[in-house]
């Protein structure tokens, strides 16, 4: 009983104890995820030749793909982000 | 700023300081019949036993504080080594996204190569079975323009 005083004494600092907050940065991206999607390609006004027109209609879907791919990526981004973040908090 | 000063010198005290304090008043406590003795010292008799019941509960009191800041700086410790790791693994996640980035694009864009030699050799059938009204280059080019892009 006589050394109840010190032990409560001892405890008695831990209940101020201030929470550890050690925060993780924002994390990069990479720079290609952040380029904007270009505009898609007219096709020339002055042409009436369908090989000029299926031509630049295949370059849109070229362009569609790679932009979409930045879609992709930034999922994947911020999967993954968040994934390493999450590890940082357990 | 004195908060931090104090808190500065606090961190900063060796490991065996605050048990030594609570030594030394146990000391005083249990040593005040002798202390009064000296004939100087005969006049505070009284103040012995109380004071150094203080310094005891007090040493006793700021060692348990240290304890719970070291357990504390230890883990602070912890988490920032938690922290450097996942700057590191993120770095790495964004050099392999890029790179898998950039082979995907290469196939994409090799396979617009291929296409494109295609119309090429097949343009003179294309061209020879139809001619494109001005018409319909005005609607698909309308098509393409997004309404909400900047002009």
């Amino acid at each position: 009983m006589k050394y109840l005083l010190p032990i409560l004494l001892l405890v008695g600092c831990s209940s101020v104890r201030p929470p550890v907050v050690v925060s993780a940065p924002w994390p990069d991206v990479p720079p290609s995820m952040m380029e904007a999607c270009p505009d898609l390609l007219p096709v020339d006004t002055k042409t009436d030749k369908l090989s000029d027109v299926v031509d630049t209609v295949s370059k849109n879907y070229t362009q569609y793909y790679l932009c979409a791919g930045k879609i992709d990526d930034w999922n994947n981004w911020y999967n993954t982000q968040k994934k390493i973040y999450e590890s940082t908090r357990k | 700023m004195f908060g931090f000063i104090i808190q500065h010198i606090l961190s900063h005290l060796p490991v065996w300081f605050w048990p030594s304090v609570a030594g030394s008043g146990l000391l005083v406590y249990f040593l005040s019949g002798f202390l009064t003795r000296f004939p100087g010292l005969k006049i505070y008799k009284w103040l012995f036993k109380p004071l150094g019941l203080v310094i005891f509960v007090f040493g006793i009191f700021m060692f348990g504080g240290a304890g719970v800041t070291a357990i504390w700086q230890e883990q602070i410790k912890e988490a920032q080594s938690k922290v450097d790791a996942a700057v590191v693994a993120s770095k790495s996640a964004n050099t392999k996204l890029d790179q898998v980035r950039k082979q995907k694009n290469k196939v994409i864009v090799q396979r617009q190569v291929v296409i494109h030699e295609r119309i090429v050799q097949d343009a003179a059938k294309m061209d020879a079975t139809c001619k494109v009204d001005p018409v319909a280059i005005k609607d698909l080019n309308d098509a393409a323009i997004n309404p909400e892009s900047k002009k």
